[in-house]
């Protein structure tokens, strides 16, 4: 009973004009969307090399390892052909030097931002938005569209449960929509594995999961669209109020929430911190010169009553003293800037995760979000993606850091500078310079993050989850719905 | 006849059944009808008499206010999977998938009714015996014309070879050449003994080859007739006084429903 109804389900879907058309649509989307994928991810990785090749000349080229301005590089993924998340909008670069913190700039699109007006297609684009609206359009009049045509009566005249009837409806759509489905999406991988992008077994875990929850994603859907057309007598009322259920679902609540999470916890943006920090800066750097000149003042005030002579053969008794006192204040007053920098960036981010969290469990209240949050996830293309590579390249930083200062003090430099102030001159400050090319084979090189399947699954989890909430309460309010249905 | 078949228990029976629906409208009140094997019984009514009320609650679309519905001696409310194997139902609009061909819609209907054993030969025959053209067997629905729909219906119901037969206004809207061969078909069924429950406006046909005829009106069994006791009699005035309500004292054999019970 129950395989002559899914059967007949299937059939009706395939055999409907409109199967034809959506079929063709999706599978063309996907193939483009993964073959503009594949050669935007190229393009991306001969940049990437290109551009590291050219850092790499540009350290050996400096004079000095005080000199050296190195830049570290974002490094592509394939998964970012699937989803491209945040990836188009995160800086591909940052400098890494002593006295600026890392910053990634230059993303994708601001250096493209032709490609930023209508963005990027790619596989989970199509997925949240088409094929959503796809599994609507086959089921908004799964169970209204029969009573008006009759057929639910015709078909119920006959000894089949109404609990049957609803599970091979729903076995039937979701065969019919799906497998037909899986047919582009092979082919793409094929087109990946063809095309001679490197995929890892950790990214072939990400893809499977993320094909496992586009079909939650879909059979979510299609559950909406069964428990709508399970409440509505007329399938012109289901379809508007899919409709407005797609558009609030899939466009609206997800903003919603992260509009709502920006107005009910306020962060300060980018630039009031750097301001903040600026001025800190500004500040410290004041109070280091009202410092300075004072320990000057009294070092004059120690030489009062000399004469020239006996003031020079004191100055160069005192030189090295001096200046080792001035420069454990300017150390002092760098690693304080430091340090404030630091701390006011973890308070502004740890302000901004307490965000982030509030504004996506907002958004999850469609599953829309639960979607799309665990799909960047899988991709690693999601909202961490900057924090990560931040984060490694402050690590990196550290490091690279600590090698030229050690270089520095190798080649026989202090590693400081001289700092001489001058009543008419001011401030004048003196790098020992040196002509040499550097040899930068021992010098750290800086490698991306590397996230794990395993890892990103875990913090997948929870709209994984939601998911399946969600589609047991759309199956259960339609089962609930049918078995009252009236047939007639 | 009438002797014979009554020592049968019947096939379709409402006993004392009454609808009335949510909004406080009484469609049926107090039915009683018997259907025994090779009977036909017509139910005559205007719109809104309950007549669909009445195969509505066979079929358990609907569930009684009060009093039971059978199918062979099977409560269809209370065991609605059971008693629904022994029933056929032509809706007065038969609707089929649009999609589909005839053959497919038949082969998907006739399934459903738990009939497994069929290949396409019989099929074909059903449709050969309902009148389909045999152009339109692989045509899809959506291009058919309502009397072919109906004659789809009929030779689902056939080849369901159920015992029991519910008919819903089967012939309202056919062309009279059409209705006429309907009409045949559904004596040729009662002929080979199913019992059959059909609604119509048709009076003519009804008197025709009817061995009951009811007459509804405002959800009451107004009139109750053997094939027998209407010979000789118009029954288009008996009908038009009935729906009148101005006949039940003058006619002398009064409604048969009280013999039943
Ligand atoms: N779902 C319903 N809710 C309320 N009243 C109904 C409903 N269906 C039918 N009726 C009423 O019940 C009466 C009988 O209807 P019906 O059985 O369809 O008549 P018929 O088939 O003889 O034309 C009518 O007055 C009709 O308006
Ligand atoms: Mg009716």
């Amino acid at each position: 009973m129950l395989s002559i109804l899914v059967q007949k389900e299937l059939k009706n879907i395939l055999l409907s004009p409109k199967f034809f058309a959506t079929f063709l649509v999706c599978s063309i989307l996907i193939l483009i969307s993964v073959f503009i994928g594949i050669n935007e991810y190229k393009n991306s990785v001969v940049q990437f090399e290109t551009n590291q090749l050219i850092a790499q000349q540009d350290v050996e080229q400096a004079s000095s390892w005080m000199q050296v301005r190195n830049i570290a590089h974002r490094k592509p993924t394939p998964m970012q052909i699937f989803v491209s998340g945040l990836h188009f909008d995160v800086g591909r670069l940052s400098g890494i030097s002593t006295f600026n913190d890392v910053k990634l700039v230059r993303s994708p699109y601001s250096d493209e931002t032709l490609f930023a007006i209508f963005r990027f297609i790619d596989f989970a684009f199509i997925v949240q938005v088409v094929l959503s609206l796809f599994a609507i359009l086959f089921t908004y009049d799964a169970i209204n569209g029969e009573r008006e045509n009759g057929t639910l009566k015709l078909a119920f005249s006959n000894p089949v449960s109404r609990v049957q009837y609803l599970f091979a409806k729903f076995t039937g759509t979701w065969l019919g929509l799906i497998v037909p489905l899986l047919i582009p999406i092979l082919i793409g991988l094929l087109l990946l594995i063809l095309s001679g992008v490197p995929v890892t077994s950790s990214d072939w875990i990400s893809i499977g999961s993320l094909i496992a929850l586009s079909l939650l994603y879909i059979t979510f859907f299609i559950g909406i669209g069964l428990f709508i057309s399970a409440i509505t007598r007329k399938s012109s009322l289901s379809f508007l109020l899919l409709l407005v259920i797609w558009i609030s679902g899939v466009l609206i609540l997800p903003r919603m929430g992260v509009m709502a999470a920006g107005q009910l916890v306020s962060i300060e943006s980018v630039a009031q911190l750097e301001a903040k920090q600026e001025a800190f800066e500004r500040a410290r750097w004041e109070d280091y010169s009202a410092e300075i000149s004072e320990t000057w003042q009294a070092r004059n005030q120690e030489m009062e009553g000399m004469d020239e002579d006996e003031r020079r053969a004191y100055r160069d008794e005192k030189e090295w003293e001096w200046l080792e006192v001035d420069d454990a204040a300017r150390k002092r007053v760098q690693s304080d800037i430091i340090e404030n920098n630091r701390m006011l960036m973890e308070e502004s981010q740890n302000k901004k995760k307490v965000q982030e969290q509030l504004a996506f469990n907002l958004a999850r209240i469609s599953p829309v979000s639960s979607f799309r949050l665990a799909a960047m996830n899988l991709a690693g293309t999601d909202i961490d993606l900057k924090r990560r590579y931040e984060e490694s390249m402050r690590r990196y930083k550290d490091d690279f850091t600590e090698f030229t200062q050690k270089k520095q003090a190798e080649s026989g430099n202090s590693g400081g500078f001289r700092i001489e102030v001058d009543s008419n001159e001011g401030v004048k400050l003196d790098f020992g310079r040196n002509d040499q090319t550097l040899d930068t084979s021992e010098m750290p090189q800086y490698s991306a993050p590397i996230v794990q399947a395993g890892t990103t699954l875990g913090n997948s989890i929870l709209d994984f989850g939601l998911l399946i909430v969600f589609i047991i309460a759309t199956f259960g309010g339609s089962f609930l719905a049918f078995l009252r249905y009236d047939m007639r | 006849m009438n002797n014979e078949t009554i020592k049968q228990a019947p096939l379709l029976e409402a006993r004392n059944l009454t609808k009335v629906y949510e909004d406080g409208v009484k469609a049926l009140d107090n039915l009683q009808l018997r259907v025994h094997p090779g009977e036909i019984f017509a139910m005559l009514g205007g719109n809104g008499a309950g007549k669909t009320t009445t195969i509505n609650l066979f079929l358990d679309f609907i569930q009684p206010t009060s009093g039971h519905a059978f199918i062979n001696g099977i409560d269809a409310n209370a065991d609605p999977l059971e008693a629904k194997k022994n029933v056929a139902f032509v809706s007065e609009n038969v609707q089929l998938y649009p999609n589909f061909t005839a053959m497919q819609n038949v082969d998907f209907f006739v399934r459903l009714g738990g009939r497994h054993q069929y290949k396409r030969s019989d099929y074909e025959a059903a449709l050969v015996r309902v009148g389909l053209q045999r152009e339109a067997f692989d045509k899809k629905l959506k291009d058919f014309s309502k009397g072919m729909r109906q004659k789809c219906g009929i030779a689902i119901a056939i080849l369901k070879d159920a015992p029991a037969i519910l008919l819903d206004e089967p012939t309202s809207g056919l062309d009279p050449k059409a209705g006429k061969e309907f009409t045949r078909l559904v004596g040729d069924l009662r002929d080979e003994g199913k019992a059959i429950l059909m609604s119509t406006h048709d009076i003519f046909r009804a008197k025709e080859i009817s061995d009951h005829v009811g007459i509804l009106n405002g959800g009451v069994l107004v009139a109750q007739k053997t094939n027998a006791e209407l010979k000789g009699v118009n029954l288009e005035q008996l009908y038009v006084e009935y729906m009148a309500g101005y006949m039940e004292e003058t006619l002398e054999t009064g409604p048969l429903t009280n013999n039943l019970t």
